[in-house]
C-alpha cells in the first residue's frame, strides 16, 4: 500500500501508548541511562545518555548490560 | 562471530554456574558485550562530549525504535557543562539525519551561546537540520567520507492555509539560514544555491555535500575525525583559559 500523503508516518500509524513505556530515563550509580524494562526488576541498558566520557567506561552499565534495579 | 561469542558463553555458563556465583557474573558480561573488562578513565574529564544521533525530535513523541535525540535531554545537560567550573570543553558529535527546525535551531542556539570552547565533528552524516547544528560550535570538523544534505525545510504538519503556510514556511528557513551563515564562512548566496540546486537529490531540490567539498563552501572549518578535533579543542581551552586570566588581573 502506498499512502500519498504529507502527513509523517507517526500521525498516521500511531504507537501503542504502552509502547511508550517500555524504554525509562533512569540514574544508576550517579549515570544517566536509557533502559527497556525487562520482566522483574532487571532491566536492560539501551543507551547511556551522561555527556561525560567516564560514564562510558563503567564496567557495570554499557549498551546490553543487564542490570537490577533495588 | 556473535553467534560464536554466544555459544562459548552458553557453554562456559553450563560448566560453570555450578562452581560459584562469582563466574557467573563474569559469563554475564562475555555474553553481553563479548569481553570481561573495558578501560578505564582517570575520574574527571573536563572535556564533555554530546552525541547528536539519529532522528532530532520535536514536539511528536517518535516510537521507542527509533533512535533519537530529545531536546529536553539535550539542553539540561548544555546548561549543566555550562555551570559545572570543572568542565573546561565540549565535543559534539554527530551523526544526524535531521529532524524538528525548531529543536535543532534551539540545540543550535543553546550551542553557539555556551561560553566554554566547543568543538563538532561530523561522522557519517549532519543532514538537514544537523547542518546548524555543526557550524553552532566555535569549530567544526567533518570527516572526509562524511556528508550533509543542505535542501529547503518541508512542513509535514496539519497547516492547511497556502499563502500563510507559504509565508511561515519562509520565515522559518529564513531563520535557518541567517543561523548558518552567521555562524559559518559560507555566504547565504551560495548556501541559498546549494539550498535549491536542482539535479543534485532524486525528487527533490538540494544539495548533498561530502567531506571537502563542505569545508570549500565554507559551511565546515576542516576535514578531519577525533584526532584533530581533540587537539583543536584543546587548543582553544588554552586559549580560553588565557583569556580569563586576563580578565581576572
Amino acid at each position: 500500500m502506498i499512502l500519498y500523503t504529507m502527513m509523517p508516518q507517526e500521525l498516521i500509524y500511531q504507537t501503542e501508548p504502552s509502547e511508550f513505556n517500555r524504554q525509562k530515563l533512569i540514574t544508576y550509580e550517579g549515570i544517566p541511562l536509557l533502559v527497556q524494562m525487562d520482566e522483574g526488576q532487571t532491566c536492560t541498558v539501551i543507551r547511556v545518555m551522561s555527556s561525560n566520557p567516564v560514564h562510558f567506561m563503567s564496567a557495570t552499565c554499557f549498551p546490553g548490560a543487564k542490570i537490577t534495579l533495588a | 562471530m556473535n553467534d560464536d561469542l554466544r555459544q562459548n558463553g552458553s557453554e562456559n555458563e553450563e560448566q560453570e554456574k555450578p562452581k560459584e556465583g562469582q563466574s557467573s557474573s563474569l559469563i554475564d558480561k562475555i555474553q553481553q558485550l563479548g569481553q570481561t573488562n573495558v578501560p578505564q578513565l582517570s575520574q574527571d574529564s573536563k572535556i564533555h562530549c554530546l552525541t547528536i544521533v539519529g532522528q532530532i525530535e520535536g514536539h511528536l513523541q517518535l516510537p521507542p525504535q527509533n533512535k533519537t535525540t530529545k531536546y529536553e535531554h539535550l539542553i539540561p545537560q548544555i546548561v549543566a557543562i555550562e555551570q559545572n567550573p570543572n568542565i573546561e570543553g565540549l565535543l559534539v558529535i554527530l551523526n544526524t539525519v535531521g529532524g524538528d527546525v525548531e529543536a535543532g535551531l534551539a540545540i543550535s542556539e543553546m550551542l553557539s551561546s555556551l561560553s566554554k570552547p566547543a568543538v563538532s565533528i561530523v561522522l557519517g552524516g549532519g543532514h538537514s537540520i544537523g547542518v546548524p547544528i555543526a557550524v553552532s560550535c566555535n569549530y567544526s570538523f567533518i570527516a572526509e567520507t562524511a556528508t550533509m544534505t543542505i535542501h529547503p525545510i518541508r512542513l509535514t504538519g496539519l497547516v492547511i492555509g497556502v499563502p500563510q503556510t507559504f509565508e511561515y514556511l519562509d520565515k522559518m528557513q529564513e531563520r535557518v539560514i541567517n543561523f548558518v551563515t552567521k555562524n559559518s564562512n559560507i555566504s547565504e548566496e551560495v548556501f541559498k544555491e546549494l539550498m535549491f540546486a536542482k539535479g543534485n537529490l532524486t525528487r527533490d531540490i538540494g544539495t548533498n555535500v561530502v567531506g571537502k567539498d563542505a569545508v570549500e563552501f565554507g559551511l565546515i572549518d576542516s576535514v578531519g575525525g577525533i584526532g584533530p578535533a581533540m587537539k583543536k579543542l584543546n587548543e582553544l581551552i588554552e586559549i580560553n583559559k588565557k583569556n580569563n586570566e586576563g580578565i581576572v588581573q
